[in-house]
C-alpha cells in the first residue's frame, strides 16, 4: 500500500539514468528541457522508411548509446536493450547499488513489443537470405530478455520482470517497483521505461487510426493539436525504502500512486478512469488537491486525449497547479514515457523550475494553469505525474520532495 | 573452392561472433566450445559461414565435427557435392 506523506518508509528515488534526443544523462536532459531547441526531424533509422511516395515520419531519435556492454554481447542486443543498459548503468552508479546485496535488488522493465523495428528488419533479412542467421533471435525477441541482459550486466539476483501498459508502461514499472520495495520483496528496485523501437508498420497503423500527428510539431493542449509525435527515450529509476536513504540522497519520494483500468480495450480515453486514478493517488498520499504544486501531464497532443486529461484535472480540483507536457519537447516515447516523465518531474523539483510546453500558444482550456512558452520558477513539494495507455490503463503517481515525505 | 578458403571463411565468422578471439592464432584442432564459444554462438558461426558461402543446407548436416578443422572439411565436402 502507498505510504502517507509523513511515512519515512515511502519509496524514494535515489538514482536516475535517462536517454532522450538530447543525449544521455540528466545534465543534457535538464538543459534540453529549458533550452528551447526543437528536435523533431524526419526519422532516419532503417526500418522506418514510409511507403514509396509517402513523406518520412517525423519524430526524434536518440544518439548511439555509450558502450556499457562488451562487443560480444552488444552485437546480440538490439537498440532498446543497449539503451536500457546504458540508462541503468547511470542510475546504478548514482544510487551506489554495488553496496547492496544483489539478491535484494530487483528490476522491472516497462514496455512490451519493444523491438518491433529490429524484428521486422530480421524478418526481411531472413527472406533475403532464405533463412534466419541469428539464433539469438530465439530468446531476444522476448521483452524480458532486456531485463535479463541488465540482470547479467549488473549482477541483479532479486526479482526481474517486464510489464506492459502501452503508453503507461513506464509508469506501471515505477509503480510495480515501488510496490516491490514497499512490500519488502526487495530493498532496491530499478524501474526502467524502455525505448520503444517502432517500425514503419506501427507508424503507419498509428497514423491510420488518427493518433499520429500529420504535422512536424507536437502541440499538447493547444487548439491546433492534431496528434502525438514519436520520440525515442528511456529512463531508469532506482527506488529504495525511504528509511534506507540518507537525507539529500533522494530526488523525491513516491508517496501515492494508482494504476486502474477503464474496463475496456482500445485507444479511447476515459474521463471517469483518469479522474478516479488521480483521486485514488491523492488519497493514497494523504493529500488534498490543493497540496499538489505541479502536474506533469500525459499530454500527448491528441485532441481527445488532451481534452479528456484537462477535464479530469479540472474535475479533480487541480486548476491551481502549474501543468506542462514533457512530450512537447522530447516526443512520445510510448513504453518509456511514464518513467521518463517521473524523472522529468523529479529533476524539475530539484532545480525549482518547470519547463515550458512547446507549441502551447492557445490552450484548449483556460481553466488550467499552463506553463506555456516561458519556464516557471516553482517550489514543488508535491507533484503529480499522469500516464495513460491504450487498453484502458490509467496511472497517477504522487511525488513528494524528500523533506515533505 | 579451396579448403583453405572455407577454413578462412569459418574463422572470419568466429571472429565476428566472438570479437575477443580476434587475435587468437587458430589451429584446425581448435574446438569452439573449448575456446569459450557457447552453443548459440556456435550455431550462429555455422549459419553465417553457410550464408557467406551460399550453401543452402541444413546446419544439422554438420553435427559431429569435433573441431573447426573437421567442421571446415564437412562444409567443403558439401560445397563440392
Amino acid at each position: 500500500m502507498p505510504s502517507s506523506p509523513l511515512d519515512r518508509t515511502a519509496p524514494a528515488v535515489t538514482g536516475i539514468g535517462i536517454a532522450t534526443g538530447f543525449g544521455y544523462g540528466k545534465d543534457c536532459f535538464v538543459e534540453g528541457l529549458f533550452g528551447g531547441r526543437n528536435l523533431f526531424a524526419p526519422l532516419l533509422r532503417s526500418g522506418r522508411q514510409p511507403a514509396p511516395g509517402e513523406k518520412r515520419f517525423i519524430g526524434i531519435e536518440v544518439p548511439e548509446p555509450p558502450e556499457v556492454l562488451t562487443r560480444r554481447i552488444a552485437r546480440t542486443a538490439g537498440l532498446s536493450a543497449r539503451v536500457s543498459v546504458a540508462v541503468v548503468a547511470d542510475a546504478w552508479a548514482e544510487a551506489g547499488l554495488d553496496e547492496v546485496d544483489p539478491t535484494r535488488i530487483g528490476l522491472v522493465l516497462g514496455g512490451s513489443n519493444l523491438q518491433s523495428r529490429e524484428l521486422m528488419l530480421a524478418q526481411k533479412d531472413a527472406e533475403t537470405r532464405g533463412r534466419i542467421v541469428s539464433p539469438h533471435m530465439g530468446y531476444a525477441f522476448f521483452d524480458t530478455d532486456i531485463a535479463g541482459l541488465c540482470a547479467e550486466r549488473f549482477g541483479i539476483r532479486g526479482r526481474t520482470l517486464s510489464i506492459g501498459g502501452a503508453s503507461a508502461s513506464g509508469a506501471a514499472a515505477v509503480i510495480q517497483a515501488a510496490e516491490l520495495v514497499a512490500s519488502g520483496h526487495v530493498d532496491a528496485c530499478i524501474a526502467v521505461g524502455a525505448l520503444q523501437d517502432l517500425s514503419a508498420f506501427e507508424f503507419e497503423a498509428l497514423s491510420l487510426m488518427g493518433a499520429l500527428s500529420p504535422g512536424d510539431r507536437c502541440r499538447p493542449f493547444d487548439r491546433a493539436h492534431d496528434g502525438f509525435m514519436f520520440g525515442e527515450s528511456a529512463a531508469a529509476l532506482v527506488i529504495r525504502r525511504g528509511d534506507a536513504v540518507l537525507p539529500g540522497d533522494a530526488y523525491g519520494c513516491l508517496t501515492g500512486w494508482s494504476h486502474i483500468s477503464d474496463g475496456r480495450r482500445g485507444p479511447e480515453p476515459s474521463l471517469e478512469g483518469e479522474l478516479r486514478a488521480i483521486q485514488s493517488a491523492l488519497q493514497a498520499a494523504g493529500l488534498q488537491p490543493g497540496e499538489i504544486d505541479y502536474i506533469n501531464a500525459h499530454g500527448t497532443g491528441t485532441p481527445l486525449g488532451d481534452d479528456t486529461e484537462a477535464a479530469a484535472c479540472c474535475a479533480a480540483g487541480l486548476t491551481h497547479a502549474p501543468v506542462n507536457a514533457t512530450k512537447s519537447i522530447i516526443g512520445h516515447g510510448l513504453a518509456s514515457a511514464g518513467a521518463v516523465e517521473v524523472a522529468a518531474a523529479l529533476l524539475q523539483m530539484r532545480v525549482g523550475r518547470l519547463h515550458p510546453t512547446h507549441g502551447l500558444e492557445n490552450p484548449i482550456d483556460a481553466g488550467l494553469r499552463w506553463v506555456q512558452r516561458d519556464p516557471l520558477d516553482a517550489t514543488v513539494r508535491n507533484a503529480l505525474s499522469l500516464s495513460f495507455g491504450f487498453g484502458g490503463v490509467n496511472t497517477a503517481i504522487v511525488l513528494s520532495a524528500p523533506e515533505t515525505a | 573452392m579451396e579448403p583453405d578458403t572455407v577454413f578462412a571463411t569459418l574463422l572470419a565468422q568466429i571472429r565476428d561472433v566472438v570479437p575477443e578471439l580476434g587475435a587468437h592464432a587458430f589451429a584446425r584442432s581448435d574446438s569452439m566450445a573449448d575456446l569459450g564459444v557457447n552453443s548459440i554462438e556456435r550455431s550462429e558461426v555455422l549459419l553465417l559461414t553457410l550464408d557467406a558461402l551460399g550453401l543452402k543446407v541444413s546446419p544439422i548436416a554438420f553435427h559431429g565435427a569435433r573441431n573447426i578443422g573437421e567442421l571446415s572439411d564437412l562444409i567443403h565436402a558439401k560445397l563440392a557435392a
